[in-house]
């Protein structure tokens, strides 16, 4: 009654009274900037840097560091902490263009900036290879190359056979380009020392990571390691590990004794932090007549670095989408000449969805089916790969609901039947999606003051996703208190051992942590476990100027240990398989495109998606997800895509004025729907994931009214304008 | 960043002056949208800059006429756009600026500094880890068997393809502007027409001002053909892009309803401001129909010279044509 309906911090934010890492300030600050290497592969035989020092101001330049003081911070999906294993400027490989070769630190930004553009470097230079076709890239199966049960391939029944004899047969191969996150808050923050104590401020989806990361890069004690992050200005996948820049920074800071601000020019935020790989898929549906799904083969090549494996998940969706009886996954890396690719916002699923739902697709038009009418016609009751319930499935009702609120009824099923007076080709498509609903472990801490405000710390990174919002709406909901009452600490690793945040799995793995210690805070105050509490009251009642509880949670089926690998700072996340039950998050995308008769510009006036989230934590931060993911989906579908010359390697249009994500005028109505129903099973709170899943599909939904649009089939991303004259 | 001499002169006339006084490596420095961007990047390095923004003398904007219209060199990109006269007596102009950058940038941005706004070309750009013929002379053009889906397809030579970006210039090549600069040795009036040049064997050269040259003001002929005009711009996102294919189109009617004027320029697919006389001809004494106006767009694409990746800026261009001729007709008197 009490909860607020609207984003908590929306109010700071507006009025610029939100700190972000790198606006903060002292008198002493230095600022940093990298020189980078200007060639794709090789070998720094020589570097010249008296240019360089000679700028007035310039504090240090860097160009080794010894690694005994400073080691790998490992991989992030290898038991390590880096977006990347690779640590620059400890030796003179240089992997990939765009890789740091000097850090420059001076007295004022100017002084670092013209000092950086003067390091001059010789190199030996080796050919590259940066594409998935690209002669010199190695080739790996997954799971010989990573021996790990979550990434072996997915086999139910044998696909080839099923396929084989399946009377109805679309096979095809997909192409998804790499691109980038370009979050709004570039990489950066300010890096100091208090004493022996090592202070980061920085944007992060994983401070847990970063104190982790670099107590092993630098030999500390993670407890003279302090990470603070409240806000983070976008992350997307693109800060969800630590970055290289921060242990050299780290060092700098402790040499001259000053803190340094750093902060990564944009066009080096392509080149130094990850993005989404390349990745091609093969896939192949059989179908009998009626429509029913008998076999799919979901092959895919991806593209990582030569120094890390990023693993392929994109099976883990497909595989469940529908109750198909017979599966084959097969997950190929495709080693480049790259920094490390990986999360950028539904990684595998946006990519997995736009290949096997156009796939979908194309069997109902096969079948002349309506493509919503087959997708409900197969259905799955459980989970195909384990044979275990879903902890809830309402993707049916997603698709009923949603082709309700855009009229699908209306359609004509005939591709190219759709116009406008003018000519204009209208088309109508549909797309499912799905993402795991993951769960981390948590540790909540609860203070009840005697003035009547409750403090919470807790796991979990505010990156505009909305998790305060969500926090402060589920205690003041509980307690029924007001929203003003309620103080939120996330993002710091003085309150909380900070897991990652991605996957989804933030705000239901910070409720269930606060819904735990809730619980105990109430036994705790002596007041019922539902009733409206008097805070001040049964503070003033114990005696105390303070009741203080903390709560560790964990994902069903985990052991309470696994608490120490998030203090540590590594991945500790399970599901979607969980004891018992498999859990994932369902949506259903409809989108209409209109292309113009003449210069064929594609427009896509209106989407609706309907979403089951289970209970919607926060519905007005929970629609603002959905409808940024679906404005994410527009430009996976038809604008993204980071452009490489394989002669150079590294990206060419790696600045906002190049890299085309869409703009307002791109952007027609999004509708969104919630099913709103509580998981029964994941958490108490009821809450699956919400903003990954928000994209997945969106493309597919896309790419499938353009060939209800035009009776053309397009199978690789971006569809752009002279793909359609 | 380099270390430069900075001066604001406080008149034009002391302008002429300090650019009189000037080295080769001065630059002028107006809306500086361009100018900052390309010093951050290193590709400009001036050892002089002179601002000239605050002269309130080169900010005029007179749509009065009768006979031409006159805009400052330092008037806002976006006060022009915004000129309620301009709009309505000459859309296509006020179309070009609106078109153009971001509303931020329109905001900043002189007409006078648009005119000489340098090519996107990532190669050019990208500093020296890329040969570039008009950044480092003789160093080669990596825009050959390169990304070159934004590259130009007329005007090109064999050491550069580099597509001139802007938009504005675009608008005043199909309506015969002129420019007025002051210098040292006076005043002197440059059609728009021979104000840029072909890259030829010195891509490094854009234009044909000299160092110490300032543009004052640009005027442009009132003409019924500019009341029936637009400017289409096709990109890759409905804003904030540079054009694949634009199209400066007017067109004027005589009493029996044939086409008694016609303008087309193209833009984003040449090497500078690009007129087509050729197709203006298709179109001049024939009514203007869907048929003439795509012959117009195919006359006006004749000739093209693609690269690998930009072969459907001809397809695009034609029918970009087509639609421009048939916008600024509806808006035409008849």
């Amino acid at each position: 009654m009490n909860a607020p309906t609207r984003r908590v911090d929306a109010h700071d934010k507006v009025t610029g009274t939100v700190r972000y890492g790198a606006d903060l300030t002292s008198p002493n600050l230095a600022h940093a900037v990298f020189a980078v290497s200007t060639v794709g592969k090789g070998r720094v035989v020589n570097i010249d840097t008296a240019a360089a020092e000679a700028v007035p101001g310039v504090l240090m330049v860097l160009t080794r560091v010894d690694a005994s003081e400073l080691g790998s911070p490992g991989f992030v999906m290898g038991g390590g902490y880096g977006f990347q294993s690779l640590q620059p400027l400890l030796d003179d490989r240089i992997a990939y263009r765009g890789q740091p070769i000097a850090l420059v630190v001076a007295d004022t930004l100017i002084a670092a900036t013209e000092a950086a553009n003067l390091v001059r470097a010789d190199y030996e230079v080796e050919p590259i290879a940066v594409g998935l076709d690209a002669e010199a890239a190695e080739t790996l199966v997954q799971q010989e190359a990573i021996p790990l049960p979550f990434l072996a391939d997915i086999v139910m029944g044998d696909a080839d056979a099923a396929f084989a004899e399946s009377p109805v047969r679309i096979e095809a191969t997909y192409d998804l380009p790499q691109q980038h996150q370009v979050p709004m808050e570039l990489i950066g923050g300010v890096v100091g020392w208090r004493g022996e104590t090592l202070v980061v401020h920085e944007g992060t989806q994983n401070a847990g990571a970063l104190r982790g990361g670099l107590a092993r890069q630098l030999g500390l004690d993670p407890a003279r390691i302090e990470i603070i992050s409240p806000y983070t200005g976008g992350g997307f996948g693109q800060k969800n590990s630590l970055q290289p820049h921060v242990g050299p920074l780290a060092l700098a800071a402790r040499r001259l004794g000053r803190p340094i601000k750093f902060v990564m020019p944009r066009t080096q935020t392509f080149h130094q932090a990850s993005f989404r790989p390349a990745s091609r898929h093969r896939v192949r549906l059989g179908a009998d007549e009626t429509g029913r799904l008998l076999a799919a083969v979901h092959e895919v090549d991806q593209q990582t670095s030569r120094h890390d494996l990023f693993p392929a998940i994109y099976t883990e969706i497909t595989s469940r989408l529908y109750g198909i009886e017979h599966f084959r996954g097969r997950q190929r890396l495709i080693r480049t000449d790259v920094q490390t690719p990986g999360f950028m916002r539904a990684p595998f699923e946006h990519p997995a969805a736009f290949a096997f739902e156009s796939a979908v697709d194309e069997v109902a038009y096969a079948l002349g089916q309506d493509p919503v009418a087959l997708r409900l016609a197969n259905d799955a009751d459980v989970d195909p790969v384990t044979g275990q319930p879903f902890s809830s499935r309402h993707l049916a009702e997603c698709l009923r609901r949603g082709a309700d609120m855009f009229g699908w009824a209306g359609r004509t099923p005939e591709p190219g039947s759709m116009r406008g007076a003018d000519g204009t080709q209208v088309g109508w498509g549909v797309a499912s999606g799905a993402y795991p609903a993951s769960v981390a472990p948590a540790v909540a801490r609860l203070s009840a003051a005697a003035d009547g405000k409750v403090t919470v710390g807790v796991d979990g990174h505010e990156m505009g996703q909305g998790i305060r919002t969500a926090i402060v709406r589920l205690v003041s909901e509980d307690l029924s208190i007001a929203a003003e009452d309620v103080i939120v600490y996330v993002g710091d690793t003085r309150v909380a051992p900070q897991h990652l945040t991605a996957g989804s799995w933030g705000t239901a793995t910070a409720l269930q942590a606060v819904h735990a210690a809730l619980r105990d805070l109430r036994k705790r105050l002596d007041v019922a476990d539902s009733d409206p509490v008097d805070v001040e009251a049964a503070v003033a009642a114990t005696g105390q100027a303070a009741v203080d509880v903390e709560a560790t949670t964990v994902a069903p089926g985990q052991p309470p240990e696994i608490i120490e690998q998030s203090r540590a700072g590594l991945v500790a996340f399970a599901g979607p398989v969980y004891p018992g039950f498999t859990a994932f998050s369902f949506i259903a995308h409809f989108a209409e495109v209109r292309i113009e008769p003449t210069t064929r510009r594609i427009r896509v006036p209106r989407v609706v998606s309907v979403v089951d989230c289970g209970r919607v934590a926060s519905p007005v931060t929970a629609v603002s997800q959905v409808r940024g993911a679906v404005v994410w989906g527009i430009g996976g579908a038809l604008r993204e895509r980071s452009e490489v010359d394989p002669r150079y390697g590294g990206f060419a249009n790696a600045t906002m004025e190049e890299y085309p994500i869409p703009v307002n005028a791109d952007i027609g109505e999004v509708e969104v729907g919630f099913v709103d129903e509580p998981d029964p099973l994941l958490n108490p709170v009821g809450v699956k994931g919400l903003g990954e899943v928000s994209m997945v599909g969106v493309a597919a939904a896309i790419a499938n009214a353009v060939f209800h649009a035009t009776g053309r089939r397009h199978r690789r991303l971006p569809i752009r304008i002279e793909d359609v004259l | 960043m380099r270390p430069f001499s900075y001066t604001a002169p406080a008149t034009v006339a002391e302008a002429v002056d300090v650019l009189a006084a000037s080295g080769p490596g001065t630059k002028i420095l107006a809306g500086g949208t361009t100018l900052y961007d390309l010093m951050k990047l290193d590709i400009e390095a001036p050892t002089a800059v002179v601002d000239v923004h605050r002269l309130t003398e080169l900010a005029a904007i007179d749509t009065t006429g009768p006979g031409e219209f006159s805009f400052g060199a330092a008037a806002r990109m976006a006060d022009v756009a915004d000129d309620p006269v301009l709009r309505r007596d000459f859309p296509a102009l006020a179309e070009s600026l609106a078109k153009a950058a971001s509303q931020q940038l329109r905001n900043m941005a002189t007409v006078g500094g648009n005119l000489l706004q340098r090519t996107r070309c990532g190669y050019f750009r990208g500093g020296p880890a890329f040969p570039c013929n008009k950044r480092e002379p003789g160093s080669g053009c990596a825009a050959f068997g390169g990304l070159d889906r934004g590259h130009a397809i007329f005007g090109g030579s064999d050491t550069c393809v580099a597509t001139y970006p802007g938009d504005w210039a675009v608008a005043l090549r199909a309506f015969d502007a002129v420019v007025d600069v002051i210098g040292p040795r006076g005043e002197r009036t440059v059609a728009i027409a021979d104000l840029h040049v072909e890259p030829g064997d010195t891509p490094q050269r854009e234009h044909t001002l000299a160092g110490d040259e300032l543009i004052v003001r640009i005027r442009v002929p009132v003409t019924s053909a500019g009341r029936g005009s637009t400017y289409h711009k096709i990109r890759d996102r409905e804003s904030y892009a540079f054009a694949l294919v634009s199209v400066a189109a007017g067109v004027a009617f005589d009493d029996q309803g044939a086409v008694e004027d016609c303008r087309i320029a193209l833009g984003g697919v040449a090497t500078l401001p690009w007129r087509c006389p050729a197709a203006e001809m298709v179109l001049t004494g024939e009514r203007l129909t869907e048929e003439s106006a795509l012959r117009a767009g195919e006359a006006a694409f004749a000739g093209a010279r693609p690269g690998a990746h930009n072969v459907f800026k001809i397809e695009l261009g034609v029918r970009t044509v087509a639609d421009a001729l048939r916008i600024a007709g509806e808006r035409a008197v008849r």
